[in-house]
């Protein structure tokens, strides 16, 4: 599956708000472990709501977590 | 291995097997004993049932109650309406199939048993099954590896 031009900083976010795990997470975004691996593998650009609701359990901005890049680069931190 | 992964394993390895056995007997019967309505109704509510299935996931996900643990999100009913759509495709393939090819066989004057049609029917389900299971499992396994936390 192609990765898509939507880069995200799930996992550093992950880390620097006390090693949240990714079930963690996923329960917090009401989604499965398996849709979390898959975000942050770049593998599935989630719904405009999930991405909302990933960005208000690490409590940033949406664009915080998520970045667009046409040509599918990874964002320069 | 999560909850529709399981579901497209169940649906290829005992639902395909159940309705070929269910409606090959509906069908031996209806055969053998000439054609009645018993028979005809049994082959008649396997297909429409079987043919019905793919429609848990999204009547389970609207009306079933909201579990403590979430087994079942968006990208599932995303793959899930994929392998459907994927299946209809096949789908369409086996109907141009099952048109085709017995007037390839026969040939243009020739004439075939009106039992091929509820076989072709039994096999039309059979085919969606398999597609969409196949279909539930590759999406899967190309998206759905679990990585370490």
């Amino acid at each position: 599956m192609p990765k898509t031009e939507i880069q995200n900083r799930i996992r550093r976010l992950r880390f620097d708000h006390g090693e949240m795990t990714q079930q963690q997470l996923a329960d917090k975004a009401r989604v499965t472990r398996q849709t979390i691996i898959a975000i942050e593998a770049g593998k599935y650009a989630p719904s405009l709501p999930l991405a909302f609701r990933i960005a208000a359990a690490f409590g940033v901005p949406l664009e915080d977590v998520f970045q667009y890049t046409p040509n599918g680069d990874p964002p320069s931190d | 291995m999560n909850r529709q992964t399981k579901e497209a394993c169940l649906g290829l390895l005992l639902v395909v097997p159940m309705i070929v056995i269910i409606g090959g007997v509906g069908v031996f019967i209806g055969y053998d004993k000439g054609i009645s309505f018993g028979p005809l109704l049994m082959f008649g509510g396997t297909v429409i049932a079987g043919g019905l299935i793919w429609l848990v996931p999204f009547i389970s996900s609207r009306i079933g109650k909201p579990e403590e643990k979430v087994s079942f999100d968006e990208r599932d009913l995303l793959i899930h309406k994929r392998a459907v759509m994927a299946a209809y495709v096949v789908l369409w393939l086996y109907f141009v199939a099952a048109c085709v090819i017995p007037w390839c066989v026969v040939g243009p004057q020739g004439s075939i048993s009106v039992n091929i049609m509820p076989l072709a029917l039994l096999g039309g389900l059979i085919v969606f099954t398999l597609a969409q299971g196949l279909a539930t499992v590759v999406q899967y396994g190309r998206g759905g590896d679990d990585a370490k936390d």
